[in-house]
Protein backbone atom coordinates (compact mmCIF):
# COMPACT_ATOMS: atom_id res chain seq x y z
CA UNK A 1 0.00 0.00 0.00
CA UNK A 2 1.53 3.51 -1.32
CA UNK A 3 2.01 5.96 1.72
CA UNK A 4 -0.08 8.52 0.59
CA UNK A 5 -3.11 5.74 0.56
CA UNK A 6 -2.22 4.93 4.08
CA UNK A 7 -2.16 8.61 5.04
CA UNK A 8 -5.51 8.77 3.43
CA UNK A 9 -6.98 6.15 5.30
CA UNK A 10 -5.59 7.76 8.46
CA UNK A 11 -6.77 10.48 8.17
CA UNK A 12 -10.41 9.23 7.27
CA UNK A 13 -10.11 7.19 10.67
CA UNK A 14 -8.97 10.26 12.81
CA UNK A 15 -12.42 11.84 11.24
CA UNK A 16 -14.57 8.94 11.53
CA UNK A 17 -13.38 8.96 15.37
CA UNK A 18 -13.69 12.46 16.19
CA UNK A 19 -17.39 12.43 14.90
CA UNK A 20 -18.24 9.43 17.19
CA UNK A 21 -16.52 10.66 20.01
CA UNK A 22 -18.37 14.32 19.52
CA UNK A 23 -21.24 12.30 19.28
CA UNK A 24 -21.37 10.06 21.99
CA UNK A 25 -20.19 12.94 23.99
CA UNK A 26 -23.04 15.75 22.66
CA UNK A 27 -25.46 12.65 21.57
CA UNK A 28 -27.10 15.83 19.59
CA UNK A 29 -27.68 13.73 16.52
CA UNK A 30 -28.21 10.24 17.98
CA UNK A 31 -30.92 11.53 20.10
CA UNK A 32 -32.58 13.60 16.78
CA UNK A 33 -32.68 10.65 14.95
CA UNK A 34 -33.88 7.97 17.36
CA UNK A 35 -36.74 10.15 18.86
CA UNK A 36 -37.90 11.10 15.23
CA UNK A 37 -38.18 8.03 13.97
CA UNK A 38 -39.19 6.58 17.05
CA UNK A 39 -42.16 8.70 17.34
CA UNK A 40 -43.23 8.49 13.73
CA UNK A 41 -42.99 4.60 14.15
CA UNK A 42 -45.52 5.17 16.97
CA UNK A 43 -47.60 7.30 14.96
CA UNK A 44 -47.87 5.44 12.00
CA UNK A 45 -48.54 1.70 14.40
CA UNK A 46 -51.26 3.33 16.23
CA UNK A 47 -53.34 4.91 13.42
CA UNK A 48 -52.82 1.69 10.92
CA UNK A 49 -52.44 -0.82 13.52
CA UNK A 50 -51.07 -3.95 12.60
CA UNK A 51 -51.83 -3.54 8.81
CA UNK A 52 -49.56 -5.98 7.30
CA UNK A 53 -52.25 -8.99 7.49
CA UNK A 54 -53.90 -7.03 4.85
CA UNK A 55 -52.81 -8.26 0.73
CA UNK A 56 -54.19 -4.67 0.10
CA UNK A 57 -51.93 -2.72 2.23
CA UNK A 58 -48.72 -4.53 1.58
CA UNK A 59 -47.12 -2.35 -1.23
CA UNK A 60 -47.61 0.77 1.02
CA UNK A 61 -45.78 -0.59 4.21
CA UNK A 62 -41.98 0.24 2.57
CA UNK A 63 -43.61 3.69 1.56
CA UNK A 64 -43.86 4.66 5.18
CA UNK A 65 -41.04 2.62 6.15
CA UNK A 66 -38.45 4.35 3.84
CA UNK A 67 -40.44 7.77 4.83
CA UNK A 68 -39.41 7.36 8.19
CA UNK A 69 -35.76 6.80 7.59
CA UNK A 70 -35.80 9.56 5.25
CA UNK A 71 -37.23 12.04 7.79
CA UNK A 72 -35.23 10.79 10.48
CA UNK A 73 -32.24 10.71 9.01
CA UNK A 74 -32.96 14.72 7.26
CA UNK A 75 -33.64 15.76 10.65
CA UNK A 76 -29.72 13.82 12.05
CA UNK A 77 -27.65 14.09 9.35
CA UNK A 78 -26.87 17.93 8.28
CA UNK A 79 -25.35 18.48 11.59
CA UNK A 80 -22.32 17.19 10.36
CA UNK A 81 -21.08 19.81 8.14
CA UNK A 82 -23.46 22.92 9.78
CA UNK A 83 -22.29 22.38 13.06
CA UNK A 84 -18.21 22.64 11.98
CA UNK A 85 -19.60 26.34 10.85
CA UNK A 86 -21.75 27.23 13.70
CA UNK A 87 -19.07 25.85 16.12
CA UNK A 88 -16.38 28.11 14.21
CA UNK A 89 -14.34 25.00 13.66
CA UNK A 90 -14.55 24.78 9.74
CA UNK A 91 -11.66 27.08 9.50
CA UNK A 92 -9.61 24.64 11.51
CA UNK A 93 -10.57 21.62 9.57
CA UNK A 94 -10.02 23.29 5.91
CA UNK A 95 -6.64 23.89 7.21
CA UNK A 96 -5.72 20.37 8.09
CA UNK A 97 -7.64 17.71 6.68
CA UNK A 98 -7.43 16.83 2.62
CA UNK A 99 -11.53 17.25 1.42
CA UNK A 100 -11.23 13.56 0.11
CA UNK A 101 -10.67 12.09 3.24
CA UNK A 102 -12.95 14.68 5.58
CA UNK A 103 -15.54 13.37 2.85
CA UNK A 104 -14.97 10.16 3.46
CA UNK A 105 -14.56 10.29 7.09
CA UNK A 106 -18.36 12.48 7.56
CA UNK A 107 -19.80 10.05 5.00
CA UNK A 108 -18.71 7.02 7.01
CA UNK A 109 -19.81 8.55 10.11
CA UNK A 110 -23.24 9.04 8.49
CA UNK A 111 -23.23 5.18 7.58
CA UNK A 112 -23.17 4.08 10.72
CA UNK A 113 -25.71 6.50 12.17
CA UNK A 114 -27.93 5.10 9.42
CA UNK A 115 -27.00 1.45 9.95
CA UNK A 116 -28.02 1.96 13.50
CA UNK A 117 -30.85 3.57 12.78
CA UNK A 118 -32.20 1.00 10.52
CA UNK A 119 -31.23 -1.66 12.80
CA UNK A 120 -33.13 -0.16 15.72
CA UNK A 121 -36.32 1.18 13.57
CA UNK A 122 -36.50 -1.50 10.87
CA UNK A 123 -37.43 -4.62 13.26
CA UNK A 124 -39.91 -2.56 15.80
CA UNK A 125 -41.98 -1.69 12.17
CA UNK A 126 -41.38 -5.14 10.99
CA UNK A 127 -43.28 -6.56 14.52
CA UNK A 128 -45.58 -3.42 15.07
CA UNK A 129 -47.07 -3.30 11.55
CA UNK A 130 -46.96 -6.98 11.29
CA UNK A 131 -45.49 -6.22 7.67
CA UNK A 132 -44.69 -9.73 6.08
CA UNK A 133 -40.99 -10.63 4.77
CA UNK A 134 -40.70 -13.30 1.92
CA UNK A 135 -36.80 -12.65 1.86
CA UNK A 136 -34.88 -11.39 4.62
CA UNK A 137 -31.81 -11.12 2.74
CA UNK A 138 -33.04 -8.89 0.20
CA UNK A 139 -34.73 -6.73 3.00
CA UNK A 140 -31.23 -6.17 4.74
CA UNK A 141 -29.45 -5.57 1.19
CA UNK A 142 -32.16 -3.38 0.16
CA UNK A 143 -31.64 -1.21 3.40
CA UNK A 144 -28.05 -1.40 4.07
CA UNK A 145 -27.68 -0.15 0.16
CA UNK A 146 -30.16 2.23 0.72
CA UNK A 147 -28.82 3.51 3.87
CA UNK A 148 -25.59 4.05 2.02
CA UNK A 149 -26.91 6.07 -0.27
CA UNK A 150 -29.07 8.25 2.08
CA UNK A 151 -25.43 8.65 4.13
CA UNK A 152 -23.31 9.74 1.21
CA UNK A 153 -26.62 11.84 -0.22
CA UNK A 154 -26.81 13.56 2.98
CA UNK A 155 -23.31 14.07 4.02
CA UNK A 156 -22.84 15.77 0.50
CA UNK A 157 -26.27 17.60 0.76
CA UNK A 158 -24.70 18.83 4.19
CA UNK A 159 -21.44 20.29 3.23
CA UNK A 160 -24.00 22.27 0.67
CA UNK A 161 -25.81 23.33 3.01
CA UNK A 162 -23.74 24.52 5.37
CA UNK A 163 -22.22 27.08 3.49
CA UNK A 164 -25.86 28.44 2.92
CA UNK A 165 -28.05 30.95 5.64
CA UNK A 166 -30.80 29.62 4.93
CA UNK A 167 -30.19 25.73 6.28
CA UNK A 168 -33.08 24.19 7.04
CA UNK A 169 -35.22 24.91 4.28
CA UNK A 170 -32.53 24.05 1.74
CA UNK A 171 -31.77 20.71 3.28
CA UNK A 172 -35.42 19.59 1.88
CA UNK A 173 -34.96 21.87 -1.03
CA UNK A 174 -31.49 19.84 -1.97
CA UNK A 175 -32.45 16.33 -1.23
CA UNK A 176 -35.86 15.82 -2.68
CA UNK A 177 -34.15 16.02 -6.71
CA UNK A 178 -30.91 14.44 -5.14
CA UNK A 179 -32.35 11.53 -2.95
CA UNK A 180 -36.26 11.10 -5.08
CA UNK A 181 -34.58 8.72 -7.82
CA UNK A 182 -32.70 6.47 -4.59
CA UNK A 183 -35.80 6.44 -2.50
CA UNK A 184 -38.17 5.37 -5.35
CA UNK A 185 -35.53 2.41 -6.60
CA UNK A 186 -35.29 1.38 -2.73
CA UNK A 187 -38.72 1.33 -2.06
CA UNK A 188 -39.71 -0.90 -5.20
CA UNK A 189 -36.52 -3.22 -3.96
CA UNK A 190 -38.92 -3.71 -0.69
CA UNK A 191 -41.52 -4.20 -1.99
CA UNK A 192 -40.11 -7.20 -3.74
CA UNK A 193 -38.55 -8.48 -0.39
CA UNK A 194 -42.01 -7.93 0.97
CA UNK A 195 -43.97 -9.61 -1.47
CA UNK A 196 -41.10 -12.17 -3.36
CA UNK A 197 -41.87 -10.35 -6.56
CA UNK A 198 -38.46 -10.22 -8.51
CA UNK A 199 -36.68 -6.66 -7.95
CA UNK A 200 -33.13 -7.39 -9.13
CA UNK A 201 -33.06 -4.71 -11.38
CA UNK A 202 -33.80 -2.44 -8.50
CA UNK A 203 -31.29 -3.60 -6.15
CA UNK A 204 -28.69 -2.85 -8.95
CA UNK A 205 -30.31 0.27 -9.69
CA UNK A 206 -29.67 1.15 -6.24
CA UNK A 207 -26.16 0.63 -6.07
CA UNK A 208 -25.53 2.09 -9.38
CA UNK A 209 -26.92 5.46 -7.52
CA UNK A 210 -24.75 4.35 -4.94
CA UNK A 211 -21.81 4.42 -7.04
CA UNK A 212 -23.34 7.82 -8.85
CA UNK A 213 -23.08 9.79 -5.70
CA UNK A 214 -20.00 8.48 -3.77
CA UNK A 215 -17.81 9.86 -7.20
CA UNK A 216 -19.80 12.59 -7.41
CA UNK A 217 -19.57 13.55 -3.13
CA UNK A 218 -15.45 12.73 -3.95
CA UNK A 219 -15.63 15.40 -7.28
CA UNK A 220 -17.80 18.04 -5.97
CA UNK A 221 -16.75 17.93 -2.30
CA UNK A 222 -13.29 19.40 -2.86
CA UNK A 223 -15.14 22.52 -4.35
CA UNK A 224 -18.08 22.90 -2.22
CA UNK A 225 -15.63 23.01 0.65
CA UNK A 226 -13.50 25.55 -0.57
CA UNK A 227 -15.38 28.05 -2.61
CA UNK B 1 3.07 18.94 6.87
CA UNK B 2 5.20 15.73 9.21
CA UNK B 3 8.19 17.10 11.66
CA UNK B 4 11.75 17.40 9.44
CA UNK B 5 14.97 17.80 10.28
CA UNK B 6 16.29 20.67 7.99
CA UNK B 7 13.20 23.48 8.46
CA UNK B 8 11.96 24.40 5.25
CA UNK B 9 12.63 27.62 3.57
CA UNK B 10 9.48 29.94 2.63
CA UNK B 11 8.58 33.13 0.63
CA UNK B 12 5.38 34.24 0.39
CA UNK B 13 4.30 37.23 -2.27
CA UNK B 14 1.35 38.75 -3.00
CA UNK B 15 0.44 41.46 -5.84
CA UNK B 16 -2.12 43.22 -6.68
CA UNK B 17 -4.78 41.59 -4.58
CA UNK B 18 -8.52 42.88 -4.90
CA UNK B 19 -11.46 41.74 -3.29
CA UNK B 20 -15.09 43.03 -2.64
CA UNK B 21 -18.22 41.49 -0.66
CA UNK B 22 -21.16 43.04 -3.12
CA UNK B 23 -20.70 46.71 -4.10
CA UNK B 24 -17.46 47.27 -0.75
CA UNK B 25 -14.26 46.94 -2.03
CA UNK B 26 -12.16 45.36 0.74
CA UNK B 27 -8.46 44.97 -1.10
CA UNK B 28 -7.59 47.11 -3.60
CA UNK B 29 -4.54 46.41 -4.95
CA UNK B 30 -2.71 44.92 -2.20
CA UNK B 31 0.91 43.68 -2.47
CA UNK B 32 3.83 42.61 0.07
CA UNK B 33 6.48 40.23 0.10
CA UNK B 34 7.88 38.54 3.03
CA UNK B 35 10.91 35.33 3.38
CA UNK B 36 12.19 32.99 5.90
CA UNK B 37 12.96 34.94 9.12
CA UNK B 38 10.75 38.05 8.49
CA UNK B 39 7.90 39.53 9.54
CA UNK B 40 5.54 41.55 7.45
CA UNK B 41 2.95 43.55 10.13
CA UNK B 42 -0.52 44.87 8.17
CA UNK B 43 -2.08 47.32 10.46
CA UNK B 44 -5.14 49.77 9.51
CA UNK B 45 -8.77 50.51 10.68
CA UNK B 46 -11.46 48.07 11.67
CA UNK B 47 -12.76 46.95 8.34
CA UNK B 48 -9.64 47.87 6.35
CA UNK B 49 -9.45 44.29 5.03
CA UNK B 50 -6.34 42.90 7.52
CA UNK B 51 -8.34 39.88 8.32
CA UNK B 52 -9.32 39.45 4.55
CA UNK B 53 -6.20 39.82 3.48
CA UNK B 54 -4.83 36.76 5.50
CA UNK B 55 -7.48 34.21 4.49
CA UNK B 56 -6.55 34.87 1.27
CA UNK B 57 -3.21 34.19 2.07
CA UNK B 58 -4.13 31.30 3.74
CA UNK B 59 -5.92 30.02 1.25
CA UNK B 60 -9.57 30.35 2.57
CA UNK B 61 -10.65 32.81 0.28
CA UNK B 62 -9.80 33.45 -3.28
CA UNK B 63 -9.13 37.30 -4.45
CA UNK B 64 -11.01 38.71 -7.14
CA UNK B 65 -7.83 39.56 -8.54
CA UNK B 66 -4.23 39.63 -7.83
CA UNK B 67 -1.22 36.27 -7.17
CA UNK B 68 -0.23 35.13 -4.61
CA UNK B 69 2.50 33.19 -4.59
CA UNK B 70 4.03 30.71 -1.64
CA UNK B 71 7.49 29.28 -2.05
CA UNK B 72 8.48 26.33 -0.07
CA UNK B 73 12.34 24.77 -0.44
CA UNK B 74 12.20 26.85 -4.21
CA UNK B 75 8.74 24.93 -4.52
CA UNK B 76 5.92 27.23 -5.77
CA UNK B 77 2.86 25.57 -3.72
CA UNK B 78 -0.76 25.41 -5.42
CA UNK B 79 -3.57 26.83 -2.94
CA UNK B 80 -4.71 22.96 -1.57
CA UNK B 81 -0.66 22.96 -0.39
CA UNK B 82 -0.22 26.26 0.66
CA UNK B 83 -3.33 25.33 3.17
CA UNK B 84 -1.43 22.89 4.50
CA UNK B 85 1.83 25.36 5.06
CA UNK B 86 0.49 27.81 6.94
CA UNK B 87 -0.05 27.83 10.76
CA UNK B 88 -3.15 30.61 11.14
CA UNK B 89 -4.46 31.75 14.13
CA UNK B 90 -7.54 34.42 13.42
CA UNK B 91 -10.32 35.34 16.15
CA UNK B 92 -12.86 33.86 13.48
CA UNK B 93 -11.06 30.35 14.40
CA UNK B 94 -12.51 27.84 16.82
CA UNK B 95 -11.40 24.08 18.03
CA UNK B 96 -14.26 21.60 19.00
CA UNK B 97 -15.41 22.81 22.35
CA UNK B 98 -17.11 19.52 23.57
CA UNK B 99 -12.68 17.82 22.99
CA UNK B 100 -10.52 18.56 25.33
CA UNK B 101 -7.17 20.84 24.70
CA UNK B 102 -5.35 17.55 24.36
CA UNK B 103 -7.86 16.04 22.37
CA UNK B 104 -7.92 19.13 20.11
CA UNK B 105 -4.15 18.94 19.55
CA UNK B 106 -3.99 15.28 19.27
CA UNK B 107 -6.51 15.36 16.57
CA UNK B 108 -5.78 17.63 14.94
CA UNK B 109 -2.33 16.53 15.10
CA UNK B 110 -3.44 13.06 13.70
CA UNK B 111 -4.37 14.57 10.86
CA UNK B 112 -0.86 16.53 10.07
CA UNK B 113 1.19 13.40 10.67
CA UNK B 114 2.91 15.52 13.24
CA UNK B 115 5.32 14.38 16.18
CA UNK B 116 2.42 12.92 18.90
CA UNK B 117 3.93 14.25 21.90
CA UNK B 118 3.95 17.77 20.20
CA UNK B 119 0.38 18.93 21.87
CA UNK B 120 1.61 18.26 25.27
CA UNK B 121 4.65 20.45 24.82
CA UNK B 122 2.46 23.13 23.49
CA UNK B 123 -0.09 22.87 25.90
CA UNK B 124 2.63 22.91 29.10
CA UNK B 125 4.83 25.22 27.21
CA UNK B 126 1.65 27.64 27.07
CA UNK B 127 0.43 27.25 30.32
CA UNK B 128 -2.62 25.25 29.67
CA UNK B 129 -4.58 22.45 31.44
CA UNK B 130 -4.79 19.28 29.18
CA UNK B 131 -7.74 17.84 30.36
CA UNK B 132 -10.02 20.90 30.43
CA UNK B 133 -12.52 21.11 27.60
CA UNK B 134 -12.16 24.09 25.18
CA UNK B 135 -15.70 25.24 25.83
CA UNK B 136 -14.22 25.50 29.62
CA UNK B 137 -11.51 28.26 28.31
CA UNK B 138 -11.23 31.73 28.92
CA UNK B 139 -10.89 33.65 26.15
CA UNK B 140 -7.34 34.41 27.11
CA UNK B 141 -6.45 30.54 27.87
CA UNK B 142 -9.27 29.99 23.93
CA UNK B 143 -6.45 31.86 22.48
CA UNK B 144 -3.44 30.62 23.94
CA UNK B 145 -4.93 27.11 22.28
CA UNK B 146 -5.28 28.78 19.12
CA UNK B 147 -1.37 29.66 19.01
CA UNK B 148 -0.75 26.10 20.03
CA UNK B 149 -2.83 24.87 16.82
CA UNK B 150 -1.10 27.11 14.77
CA UNK B 151 2.27 25.89 15.11
CA UNK B 152 1.43 22.03 15.98
CA UNK B 153 2.60 21.52 12.26
CA UNK B 154 5.52 23.51 12.52
CA UNK B 155 4.65 25.70 9.76
CA UNK B 156 6.83 27.46 7.59
CA UNK B 157 4.40 30.13 7.47
CA UNK B 158 2.45 31.54 10.18
CA UNK B 159 -0.75 34.13 9.19
CA UNK B 160 -1.96 35.90 12.56
CA UNK B 161 -4.63 37.90 12.78
CA UNK B 162 -4.92 40.24 16.07
CA UNK B 163 -2.45 37.45 17.68
CA UNK B 164 -2.41 39.05 21.27
CA UNK B 165 -6.02 39.75 21.55
CA UNK B 166 -6.90 39.00 24.95
CA UNK B 167 -3.75 37.34 26.73
CA UNK B 168 -2.93 38.74 29.44
CA UNK B 169 0.95 39.66 30.20
CA UNK B 170 2.39 36.01 30.72
CA UNK B 171 0.13 35.13 27.57
CA UNK B 172 1.91 37.71 25.14
CA UNK B 173 5.58 36.34 26.97
CA UNK B 174 4.98 32.73 25.76
CA UNK B 175 3.46 33.88 22.87
CA UNK B 176 6.12 35.82 21.67
CA UNK B 177 8.88 33.58 22.37
CA UNK B 178 6.78 30.98 20.25
CA UNK B 179 6.94 34.01 17.52
CA UNK B 180 10.39 34.43 18.22
CA UNK B 181 11.12 30.89 17.96
CA UNK B 182 9.03 30.46 14.80
CA UNK B 183 11.27 33.16 13.21
CA UNK B 184 14.15 31.45 13.53
CA UNK B 185 13.19 29.50 10.49
CA UNK B 186 9.90 30.79 9.09
CA UNK B 187 8.26 33.79 8.08
CA UNK B 188 5.23 35.46 9.98
CA UNK B 189 2.24 37.84 8.28
CA UNK B 190 0.85 39.65 11.66
CA UNK B 191 -2.70 41.76 11.15
CA UNK B 192 -3.59 44.16 13.92
CA UNK B 193 -5.31 47.37 14.13
CA UNK B 194 -2.17 48.67 16.49
CA UNK B 195 1.41 49.02 15.26
CA UNK B 196 2.75 46.13 18.01
CA UNK B 197 5.65 45.81 19.58
CA UNK B 198 6.36 42.84 18.18
CA UNK B 199 9.96 41.09 17.54
CA UNK B 200 11.74 40.97 13.93
CA UNK B 201 9.10 43.18 11.88
CA UNK B 202 10.79 43.95 9.05
CA UNK B 203 7.95 45.10 6.78
CA UNK B 204 5.28 47.21 7.33
CA UNK B 205 1.88 47.15 5.48
CA UNK B 206 -1.03 49.90 5.77
CA UNK B 207 -3.74 49.19 4.59
CA UNK B 208 -5.42 52.73 5.28
CA UNK B 209 -2.49 54.28 3.01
Amino acid sequence: MSRRISIWIAETATIFRKEWRLELRTRYALNTIALFAFTTLVVVSMTLGPVGASEEARPFLPVLLWLILLFAASAGLPRTFVHEEEAKTAIALRLSAHPSSLFCGKALYNLTLILALELLIAPLYVAMLQMPIASAARLGLTLLAGGYGLAIGSTLIAAMVAQARARGPLFAVLAFPILLPLLKFAVEATIGAVTDEPAQAFLSLIATYDAMLTIAGLMLFPAIWNP
Amino acid sequence: MPDSAAPPHAELAFADLRRSFGRLRVLRGVSGRVAAGELLLVSGSNGCGKSTLLRCLAGLMAPQRGTIECRVDGTALDVAERRYAVGFVSPDLELYPELTTLENLDFFGRLRGTDPRRGAELLDRLGLPHDRAAAALSSGMRQRLRFAWAVLHRPPVLLLDEPLQNLDEPGRVDVLELLREHLETGLAVVASPDLLDLPHVTSHLDLDS
